[in-house]
């Protein structure tokens, strides 16, 4: 079936690129439900406890809330210029709202919500997902003997083994880099314009203290939860603690910018 | 037995793998068919290639530095759902942490498979629910008012998870949060535009540092 005749409005909310919207949902869907089915026999075959699974399930949805709204919006902000449903399989597979505009902004350069054509647009739509996909490649290929031959060894345990300390650095690293994300922003932050779901060409230097507040307010906002689980035995809390401290800071943003500081 | 499973696991993830990769393509290939406009070759090479300047070392560092977080099967299923870094990490390191559970060991297999699983079902299901929702919930999400919420969600995240991390490692964290300070006062866009290279080199520092603290038995 082709129809040469498909405007580029009628492509980008065509019904069938929702199906495949539709499809993708159900495939992550199952397939995590799979591997959660044979994580879950595991458990009982290494008798863990139902309570530390109960544990994992929460918090991992409480704690995905959020920043999956976030993506979401990463869909409404595309979706002047790509439709909904095109970003809305790209967001919910590998990629991320900045690399799409940049993919989109690479493969069609110049070209805006009101001048795209169906050419464009399937040319954006394969760049996108060719481009991001390297690290599925390598994991397909390499993990395992990588698995095998490096993690096995930096993290076996023989007396004192300084291992273990090798993860725990790539942790600390990406809380000091998103550290340095909001401190650095006190100083300066490439702005670049989107209009419509696309880059405009227009950039601009600017800079924020509120990164950096809403950082310590969730920190501290941790402070406080800790105490009250550890001191005050509030052991309900552990499961949503990530959740409301991240409430608390972006709720903490809100507030400075109905005052005006952004 | 432990060999076992995660051989078993491999080979799932890896048919996973190729799943994920069949169903990414779906969408470009059912538009070319569909409408039977090809992609114009030229650009989308250009495009591929300008790209893969940045996202092929990356993709290698990104699976070297997150698949031993992660364990085996949830390396395949956060590889095909994405959001690594600003999600499926993050909801391992926290999942972990409640749990307490080590690195490579069967229990945090268990334990980081469910957090990605989990997490990757959240995310879909609030993205269908969004796109059900589109009309009324647009101008909610766009207002004014909530946009420096979502502009911030990631500070947000890393603030409340760094404490955790913090508490138990204060020590191995002065040496690469005085880097990061000097680095964004000096270079400040390249910290915020290239942050998985300043995670790259923060960990480099922390481990540096760390290893002279364990050679001191200080840690």
């Amino acid at each position: 079936m082709v129809l040469y005749t498909l405007a580029i409005s009628d492509v980008k909310e065509a019904w069938w690129l929702y199906a495949v919207g539709a499809f993708v949902t159900l495939f992550i869907i199952s397939g995590s439900l799979f591997f959660a089915h044979h994580a879950n026999k595991r458990s009982k075959e290494l008798n863990m406890s139902r309570e530390n699974i109960k544990k994992a399930v929460i918090s991992s949805v409480s704690f995905s809330v959020l920043p999956s709204i976030g993506i979401f919006i990463g869909v409404i902000t595309m979706s002047g210029f790509l439709g909904i449903a095109l970003p809305w399989i790209r967001l919910s597979v590998l990629g991320a709202l900045h690399y799409e505009l940049m993919a989109a902004d690479l493969a069609v350069e110049g070209v805006n919500a009101a001048n795209l054509t169906t050419e464009n647009f399937v040319t954006i739509a394969f760049t996108m997902t060719i481009a991001i996909v390297w690290g599925s490649l390598f994991t397909l290929f390499f993990f395992k003997k990588y698995q095998s031959k490096v993690i096995d060894k930096a993290t076996k345990k023989e007396g004192r083994s300084f291992g273990p300390f090798l993860f725990q650095a790539v942790f600390i690293g990406l809380i000091s880099a998103y550290f340095g994300d909001a401190f650095s922003k006190i100083f300066g932050y490439k702005v670049r314009e989107i209009i419509d779901g696309s880059y405009t060409g227009n950039d601009s230097i600017e800079t924020t203290m509120v990164p950096l507040i809403v950082f310590v307010i969730s920190f501290l906002s941790m402070v406080l939860f800790d105490y009250l689980i550890q001191k005050k035995n509030m052991k309900w809390l552990e499961n949503f603690q990530l959740s409301f401290a991240m409430l608390i800071g972006m709720t903490s943003a809100v507030l400075l910018g109905m005052r005006g500081i952004f | 037995m432990n060999d076992q499973y995660r051989n078993k696991m491999h080979r799932y993830g890896r048919i996973f793998m190729v799943l994920g990769i069949f169903v990414m393509f779906l969408a470009p290939m059912m538009i070319w068919l569909i409408t039977g406009q090809a992609p114009n070759w030229a650009q989308m090479i250009a495009g591929v290639v300008a790209l893969s300047v940045i996202y092929l070392p990356g993709g290698l560092i990104e699976m070297m530095t997150y698949s031993p977080l992660l364990g085996t099967s949830a390396t395949y299923l956060a590889f095909v759902t994405g959001n690594l870094i600003n999600l499926k990490v993050p909801c391992v390191m926290n999942a972990t942490e409640i749990c307490k559970t080590e690195i490579n060991t069967p229990e945090n297999e268990v334990i980081s498979t469910i957090a990605v699983a989990f997490s990757s079902i959240t995310t879909v299901v609030i993205l269908s629910i969004g796109i059900i929702m589109l009309i009324p919930l647009t101008p909610v999400l766009q207002s004014e008012i909530l946009a420096p919420a979502f502009s911030w969600v990631i500070s947000a995240l890393f603030g409340a998870l760094g404490y955790k991390y913090f508490k138990g490692n204060w020590k191995m964290i002065i040496a690469p949060m005085i880097v990061v300070i000097l680095m964004s006062i000096f270079i400040p866009t390249f910290v915020n535009g290239q942050v998985i290279i300043i995670i790259l080199i923060a960990a480099i520092v922390t481990l540096i540092f760390s290893k002279i603290l364990f050679d001191k038995e200080m840690i």
